[in-house]
C-alpha cells in the first residue's frame, strides 16, 4: 500500500520547509483565536437578545463559525504538498527516486492525512473548548463535548478538515502549481457564504448539494439530506478528485 | 547498460526523439551530444520515467525505470541541478531522496564528503552558486552508489578547477565498471571525458562509434606539388579520393600515406609536402550536425 520509505521522505519534505511548519501552527492558532472571537461576539449578542432569539440559539454553531476560515487553511496544507515539488523542480528529482508514479502520490496522500489530522483535531477541539468556556464565562448557554452535535463535531469536524487537505492535494496535482490551486480551493470554499445572496434555486442547491457545506450540515443536523448521504456526497467527491488527479498525473509528462 | 529501441517522443506534431536505437555500455563514459535541442534532454527524461516514450521502450540494466523498485540504487541522474527547493538544505533534500530507497542516512554524508560538500550540508539550496548545486546534484547521482549515470551538461557553471574535479570523478566512476551517460553540447569537452560518443541531431542518430573514429573519418594526407592538377587525376586513377584543401594542398583519402608517396615516386612528380592531416573532434562534431543544428545561425 504506501510504501514507508517514501513516507518518510515525505515527513523529510514536509518538515524542512517551513512554510509547510507555519501554515500548520497557523492553522490551529487561528481556529482557536476564532473559537475566543466568535464565542464573546456570540455571549454579547446573547445578552442582548430577545426571548424568541434565545431560544433559536445554537451555542455549537455559533463557536465553530470560525471553521469556515480553518478549512481555508487546512486545504492549503494540501495544495503545499503536492505544489511545492512543482514550484521548485524537485517533482522530476522526487519521480527519479520514487520510480513508480502511484507510489509517489500514495505517500503523498499519506502525510497529507498524517499532518492534517492532528492539525485539525487541534483546530477543532481548541475552537469548540474555548469557544464554549467564553460562551459560559459571557453568560450565555454552552454545551458539553457530549452534547447533541457537538460529539459528532468533535469526532468528524477533523475529518471533514483532513478531507478538505487532500482536496487540497488534488487541486495541487491537478493545478501543478500553488497560486492556482490556492486560488480554486479558496473560491470552492467560499463559494458557498455567496449562497444566501443569490436566487432562491441557486441558494437551495448551493445550501444543499455543495459537498463541503453539506458535510458541515450533516455535523451540525441541519443537512436537507440524510446526515450519512450528505456526509457520503462529500467523501465520494474528495475521492473523485484524488482519483481525477491520480489519473492524470500518471499519464502526464513530468 | 542503457539501451534504447525505437524510442520516439512527439510533443504535438513536433518530433523530438526520432526512433533512436543504441546501447551504452558499462565501464566506459558515453559522451550524449548534439546541438542545443536535438532531443539529448528528451532522452535521459525518458530514460528516468519522467517524460513518456510515444513509441519504443528505453531500459536501465534491463527494465524499464518504473518497474524499478529502488531506482536510486540502479540508476543515478542530474538533470537540472537547480531544481532543488531554495529553503531546504542540502542534507535534508539528500536525506528524503535517500529515505525513498531505503538507503541509510550515512549515505547522505558520504556521498557529501565525496563531492567536497560537507561544509555546506547545513546551508540552504538557494543559497548555492551553480557550482555548489551542481556538486548538490552529483552527491544526489551518487547516494544509491548506482550501477548507471546519467549526467546532462555536468560541467555546466563550474569554474576551471571543478571543471578538472568532473573530469577525473567521471573517468573513475566508469572505471569502477559504472555505465555513465554524459550529455553535452560541447564536443571539446566530451574529446577529453569520452570513450564513446553517440551524436544526435534534430532527435535522429547521426554518429556512434569509438572517440578515435570520430577524428579517423574525416583525417587526410595531404600533398603539396607543383603540378596538382596533373597528379590529382593520376591518384584518381588509382583508386583515392582528391579535394582540394585550403592553400592549394591536396587532400587525399582512400590512400594511405606510404602508398600516395610511392606513386609520386613512381611517377617523379616533386614533392613540397606529404603528411597527415586530422581534423579535430570539434570539426568532425560540426560536419555531422551541421544539417540538424536547430537553432544555428544563417550561413
Amino acid at each position: 500500500m504506501i510504501d514507508t520509505g517514501a513516507l518518510r521522505a515525505e515527513w523529510t519534505k514536509f518538515s524542512s520547509i517551513r512554510a509547510t511548519m507555519v501554515l500548520s501552527l497557523a492553522a490551529v492558532v487561528v481556529s482557536a483565536l476564532s473559537g475566543w472571537l466568535f464565542g464573546n461576539a456570540a455571549a454579547g449578542e446573547y445578552a442582548a437578545a430577545t426571548a424568541q432569539e434565545r431560544l433559536d440559539f445554537d451555542p455549537l454553531m455559533e463557536v465553530m463559525r470560525g471553521v469556515f476560515i480553518s478549512q481555508l487553511l487546512v486545504s492549503a496544507l494540501g495544495v503545499l504538498v503536492a505544489s511545492s515539488e512543482y514550484g521548485s523542480g524537485t517533482l522530476h528529482a522526487s519521480l527519479a527516486a520514487v520510480g513508480r508514479r502511484g507510489r509517489l502520490m500514495a505517500a503523498k496522500a499519506g502525510i497529507t492525512a498524517l499532518t492534517a489530522l492532528p492539525v485539525s483535531v487541534a483546530s477543532v477541539w481548541l475552537m469548540f473548548a474555548i469557544g464554549q468556556s467564553t460562551l459560559a464565562a459571557g453568560g450565555a448557554p454552552s454545551v458539553p463535548p457530549g452534547g447533541p452535535h457537538a460529539l459528532a463535531m468533535l469526532l468528524l469536524g477533523p475529518v471533514v478538515l483532513t478531507l478538505l487537505a487532500l482536496f487540497g492535494l488534488a487541486l495541487g496535482f491537478l493545478l501543478r502549481g500553488t497560486a492556482a490551486a490556492v486560488n480554486v480551493s479558496t473560491a470552492f470554499l467560499l463559494l458557498p457564504t455567496l449562497a444566501s445572496s443569490s436566487p432562491g434555486f441557486l441558494r437551495d442547491l448551493m445550501e444543499n448539494f455543495w459537498p463541503s457545506t453539506a458535510a458541515f450540515q450533516a455535523l451540525y443536523g441541519t443537512s436537507w439530506l440524510p446526515p450519512a448521504a450528505a456526509f457520503g456526497l462529500f467523501v465520494a467527491f474528495v475521492a473523485a478528485l484524488l482519483v481525477a488527479a491520480f489519473a492524470r498525473f500518471e499519464r502526464r509528462d513530468a | 547498460m542503457i539501451q534504447l529501441n525505437g524510442l520516439t517522443k512527439r510533443y504535438g506534431d513536433k518530433l523530438v526523439v526520432d526512433d533512436l536505437t543504441f546501447t551504452v555500455r558499462p565501464g566506459l563514459v558515453t559522451g550524449f551530444l548534439g546541438p542545443n535541442g536535438a532531443g539529448k534532454s528528451t532522452t535521459m527524461r525518458m530514460l528516468l520515467g519522467l517524460d513518456l516514450p510515444t513509441a519504443g521502450t528505453v531500459t536501465v540494466n534491463g527494465r524499464p525505470h518504473h518497474e524499478l523498485r529502488h531506482p536510486l540504487r540502479v540508476v543515478g541522474s542530474l538533470l537540472d541541478a537547480r531544481a532543488v527547493h531554495p529553503r531546504r538544505t542540502a542534507y535534508k533534500h539528500l536525506l528524503y531522496l535517500a529515505q525513498t530507497n531505503g538507503l541509510p542516512a550515512s549515505r547522505v554524508g558520504e556521498v557529501l564528503d565525496r563531492v567536497g560538500m560537507s561544509a555546506a550540508a547545513g546551508r540552504r539550496a538557494g543559497a548555492f552558486s551553480l557550482g555548489m548545486s551542481q556538486r548538490l546534484g552529483l552527491a544526489a547521482a551518487l547516494l544509491g552508489d548506482p550501477p548507471v549515470l546519467l549526467l546532462d551538461e555536468p560541467v555546466n557553471g563550474l569554474d576551471p578547477e571543478g571543471v578538472r574535479w568532473i573530469r577525473a570523478l567521471i573517468r573513475g566512476l566508469a572505471a569502477e565498471g559504472r555505465t555513465v551517460l554524459v550529455s553535452s553540447h560541447l564536443m571539446s569537452e566530451m574529446a577529453v571525458t569520452a570513450d564513446r560518443l553517440v551524436v544526435i541531431g534534430k532527435g535522429r542518430l547521426i554518429a556512434e562509434g569509438d572517440l578515435g573514429a570520430f577524428t579517423e573519418t574525416g583525417a587526410a594526407v595531404a600533398v603539396r606539388t607543383p603540378d596538382a592538377a596533373a597528379f590529382a587525376r593520376r591518384l584518381e586513377l588509382s583508386g583515392a579520393q582528391v579535394r582540394p584543401g585550403e592553400s592549394g594542398e591536396l587532400l587525399v583519402t582512400g590512400m594511405s600515406m606510404p602508398d600516395v608517396g610511392r606513386l609520386a615516386c613512381a611517377e617523379s612528380v616533386p614533392l613540397y609536402e606529404l603528411s597527415t592531416r586530422r581534423v579535430s573532434l570539434e570539426e568532425a562534431f560540426m560536419e555531422l550536425t551541421r544539417d540538424a543544428v536547430e537553432y544555428g545561425a544563417a550561413r
